[in-house]
């Protein structure tokens, strides 16, 4: 398979999975949402074999560290501002799901940094390490 | 940091070689190759020798710095 056609099967592949899904949410059928995201996975798996040209190669890898960094110097500290917005507005009363919420997203927050800080240290590792 | 500039576009000329024949030789995108020749994107050492190697020249004939 050409690039080209690379290209309109993984569009109309993802305008499947949006309309399964959109169908799915308002027959509030989690099934359907779980089949149509498990088939539309599978089959990009497919097809990417399927595909003779270069699909992945380092210029395309560094656009997609360059954005999950940046991806990841935003979200992350506007998570934590907002856990603890939403943890100090209700402190009085510390079972309200506004409080609630506010620790589940902190410890988002503190898992993803967990993840990348052993991310982080592997590739530091691997990249940088002495041989002394 | 200094800037890396190329002459890879007059070389492919030269040589008759498309951006997408370089593209497939040198196993990345086409994408690729053109930000290259803008000088947008420089590539790892590996892609330049075997840019390098397709245009059987040295590293330092394709990619000057100024």
């Amino acid at each position: 398979m050409s690039y080209k056609n690379f290209r309109i099967v993984k569009f109309l592949m993802a305008m499947f999975i949006a309309v399964t899904v959109s169908m799915a949410v308002s027959l509030e059928n989690v099934l359907l949402a779980v089949s149509a995201v498990g088939i539309g996975m599978i089959s990009m798996i497919l097809i990417k074999r399927s595909v003779k040209e270069v699909l992945v190669d380092e210029m395309v890898q560094t656009i997609a560290g360059k954005s999950a960094l940046m991806t990841y110097s935003i979200v992350i500290p506007v998570l934590a501002a907002l856990s603890l917005i939403l943890m100090f507005s209700d402190l009085s009363n510390r079972g309200s799901e506004t409080y609630n919420l506010g620790i589940n997203l902190s410890y988002i927050v503190l898992f993803n940094m967990a993840v990348y800080s052993l991310a982080y240290y592997y590739y530091r590792n691997k990249y940088g390490r002495d041989n002394k | 940091m200094a800037e890396i500039i190329n002459n890879i576009k007059v070389l492919r000329a030269e040589k008759g070689i498309t951006q997408e024949d370089l593209a497939k030789i040198a196993k990345v995108t086409r994408q690729t190759i053109i930000a290259i020749e803008k000088g947008k994107y420089v590539p790892s050492l590996e892609l330049a020798f075997k840019i390098c190697k397709v245009f059987d020249k040295k590293i330092e004939e394709i990619f000057k710095t100024i």
